[in-house]
């Protein structure tokens, strides 16, 4: 093989990567939206902070989904602040954990009472605090794939499916007038696809994603100036 | 629903070489049924937000708290066995959270008891882990792992007079995640629970009737007042 022709074969193959990794199945999402109160002018210095609900039973909100919407919202308006999850119920423990988060806004109102409680909200200039609650499950999986290695090679035969679906809700919460402020809710779903003819071929439908943009997006909305 | 199945066909292997692939075969098989999944329960514990109760408090970590582990068998060939091993992250735990949650705190030098050479303290603390259960997605379907524990405690007077013994649970969750190994979010869950024991313990421990009493009487004597 000259070093063209291991060119053109190289070429090829990263045409060939790219067109499966711009492989995308279709994916149906609804986002609705009820607000009050919107900031006019944006937040201005205050901060916000999103956290996930983890005090059902049977599922918890991913971190991943939280930190994918908080990354939404500051990679869009980098004037918005949004304090991590994690470093703000680290700096809040033992207040904000699932069994003692507080579940109404007027809860904050007894948080506050605390000297110590009160003195770090204050160091983080909180102005709202958005709750997300919900999780993304596999509804439906089908097919089956067969691989293969023998002295001539290795490859892969069949067809695998599985259905996901995204539910999420977030709760706007003004910190300052301890009140909900706004809901917005976001269902994604879709089909995955994987055929496999030597090469499996991963068509994924980006459900996580989409919920997480749909969400990002309606509170860009709310606490932007910019949107 | 049928599941979505990826199956690996035989290597075309040499006729002389069947009886040693054969036995590798059945040896990783019989690996896989035997397997143990070991894990050192690993985290970082952050100090409670409070207002610090006006007390020195001991503690002292019997043998067994110290060097905690549960063990769980496996039920089926399909399922592995699970060493878990608590100890050393229950200690980081306890010690982070009573040195934030009490004015003075004192590892003691030796178990209380009468005619002991012990630091002057209010009152000595014992944990214990009186049950541990654990559960992970392949047996519960569900798609978190758990870890449940009930804790007992003992607070004794430096020469180890009962003051009050009450018990106390702790429950941790998190979710799969894609890529995420069953021994990380293990070790995610048990951290959770952890979490979750120091939470329950701060904002329980004044609503214990017994420890109620008792910080009402150090109180009045504190001030003067006679019983």
């Amino acid at each position: 093989m000259t070093t063209h022709q291991a060119n053109i074969c190289f070429l090829r193959v990263i045409l060939a990567l790219g067109l499966i990794t711009l492989l995308t199945a279709c994916v149906t999402a609804t986002v609705e939206e009820m607000v009050f109160n919107e900031p006019t002018e944006g937040i201005g210095e205050a901060s916000v902070v999103i956290l996930g609900r983890r005090h059902a039973s049977d599922y918890d909100t991913e971190p991943e989904f939280v930190q994918c919407v908080a990354d939404h919202i500051a990679s869009r308006d980098e004037a918005i602040k949004v304090i991590g999850e994690l470093e703000f119920i680290n700096a809040l423990y033992p207040w904000f954990e699932p069994r003692t988060a507080p579940l109404h806004p007027r809860d904050i109102e007894r948080l506050l009472k605390q000297q110590p409680v009160a003195q770090k909200m204050l160091e983080f200039k909180i102005e709202y605090m958005i709750w997300i609650d919900g999780s993304t499950e596999r509804t439906s999986s089908a097919g089956s794939m067969a691989c293969g290695i023998g002295p001539g090679g290795a490859g892969c035969f069949g067809f695998g499916t599985w259905g996901d679906e995204a539910n999420y809700e977030a709760t706007i919460w003004d910190f300052t007038d301890r009140a909900e402020v706004g809901r917005i809710s976001a269902n994604a779903s879709g089909q995955s696809y994987m055929p496999a003819i030597i090469v499996p071929i991963p068509i994924i439908a980006p459900v996580h994603g989409t919920a997480c943009d749909g969400i990002g997006d309606q509170l860009l909305e709310f606490l932007s100036s910019n949107y | 629903m049928s599941g979505l199945m990826i199956s690996a066909a035989s290597t075309k292997i040499p006729i002389g070489a069947w009886p040693k692939a054969v036995t590798s075969v059945l040896l990783v098989l019989f690996l896989n049924a035997c397997g143990v999944n070991q894990v050192v329960v690993e985290g970082k514990f952050p100090t409670p937000l409070m207002t610090a109760l006006p007390l020195t408090i001991g503690v002292w970590y019997p043998d067994e708290f110290r060097g905690h582990e549960f063990t769980g068998m496996a039920k089926n060939p399909r399922e592995s066995s699970w060493i878990v091993k608590t100890g050393e992250a229950q200690i980081q735990m306890w010690d982070v959270l009573l040195g934030g949650m009490f004015q003075r705190f004192e590892q003691m030098r030796a178990a209380p008891q009468p005619d002991v050479l012990n630091q002057a303290v209010d009152a000595v603390l014992i944990p214990h882990v009186a049950e541990l259960q654990y559960a992970i997605p392949t047996q519960t379907h569900v798609k978190v792992y758990e870890i449940w524990m009930r804790y007992r405690f003992e607070l004794v007077t430096v020469e180890g007079e009962p003051i009050a013994e009450w018990t106390m649970t702790a429950y941790g969750k998190t979710p799969s995640a894609f890529l995420q190994s069953d021994t990380k979010a293990v070790n995610l869950a048990a951290v959770m629970a952890l979490r979750d024991a120091g939470a329950n313990f701060v904002t329980g421990f004044t609503r214990v009737p017994e420890l109620n009493n008792w910080l009402n009487g150090k109180q009045r004597r504190a001030q003067g007042v006679r019983p």
